[in-house]
């Protein structure tokens, strides 16, 4: 089983200098966080803003070369989380075949924010990191966190 | 979309990627080429530390437990069947370099453009050559290159006595 997600928003995480991607589903009832860089965060931010950048940026010159073969994203799927590692697949449709490429979740969903994609993570991702977590989190987030960039501790 | 900045049959001369030089105090690095055929001259490209990175990585034969942007590029070239043929600094205007990388499929080619420091990124992957037109390397401004390996080379005593001469 598979659920859509959205793209619910990109925050600061003070405490590992990352990044967060937050997925949520359609109900709002599960909620993904994804651990990200901060190139990857910026290439994320910078779809979701529609902003053109003047040169284009790494996944906008991967756009292009899938574009210039009218090779189309199907969809990316969040597929597994193991030691705080998410794994990714991308739906390809090139000619009259489906391709399965794997890839980080970061370049996954940047891809799918420029190909206007859908987004899904798998069931058991979801189960395996609930969104108690994330919320027990934001929770003990004080705002003299925000910041605060260089005593976040190892993920 | 496909697209070229620069005209069709422009000459060039093959490069490669001699090091990425960290600035530590700065989000800026330097990726110096040098020339293939051994006759002494550096061209270096101002680029992100992101960007560097992904260098980097590629120029030391790293191997990360997951695929890296560039590793995805050459993943889907893979897929596709599509051979990366040449990557070639191919304009600069308003002191920003222009790539384009060159990719082959059943015979015909497709031009795109790109950013030196991903064309850089991905050449190194699929090991490709690198090549620089001779129109950007006569329009380089020396007085920057001056100024810039004067630096580097008071910053060098001592300091990576393993780094050779340029």
């Amino acid at each position: 089983m598979i659920t859509q997600m959205h793209l619910k928003g990109l925050m600061f995480d003070p405490y590992n200098n990352a990044y967060i991607v937050v997925l949520r589903d359609e109900d709002g009832s599960e909620m993904l966080p994804i651990w990200v860089g901060k190139s990857e965060a910026n290439s994320i931010s910078m779809a979701l803003e529609n902003v053109g950048p003047p040169r284009p940026m790494t996944h906008d010159f991967m756009k292009s070369f899938l574009d210039a073969y009218d090779a189309k994203v199907l969809s990316v799927v969040i597929t597994d989380l193991a030691d705080h590692t998410y794994f990714a697949k991308i739906h390809l449709m090139y000619g009259d075949s489906e391709y399965t490429v794997d890839a980080r979740p970061s370049d996954a969903i940047a891809l799918a924010l420029r190909s206007q994609a859908p987004i899904f993570a798998k069931e058991s991702v979801l189960t395996k990191q609930s969104s108690e977590e994330l919320e027990q989190w934001l929770e003990n987030l004080k705002p003299e966190d925000f910041g605060k960039l260089d005593s976040g501790e190892e993920k | 979309m496909s697209q070229g900045n620069a005209p069709q049959n422009q000459s060039i001369v093959e490069y490669q990627i001699e090091r990425v030089v960290d600035e530590t105090s700065t989000e800026t690095r330097i990726v110096v080429l040098s020339r293939k055929d051994g006759d002494p001259d550096a061209f270096p490209i101002w680029i992100g530390a992101a960007e560097g990175h992904a260098i980097k990585l590629a120029l030391d034969a790293t191997v990360t437990p997951r695929p890296m942007t560039h590793d995805l590029i050459k993943s889907f070239a893979e897929h596709l069947g599509v051979t990366v043929r040449r990557v070639v600094v191919s304009d600069v205007r308003n002191s920003t370099y222009y790539a384009t990388v060159h990719l082959g499929n059943n015979g015909v080619e497709r031009i795109l453009d790109a950013r030196p420091s991903d064309a850089l990124a991905l050449a190194l992957r699929v090991h490709c050559p690198i090549y620089i037109a001779e129109d950007v390397l006569a329009r380089r401004s020396t007085a920057n290159l001056d100024a810039w390996l004067a630096k580097l080379e008071s910053k060098r005593i001592g300091a990576q006595p393993e780094v050779r001469e340029i």
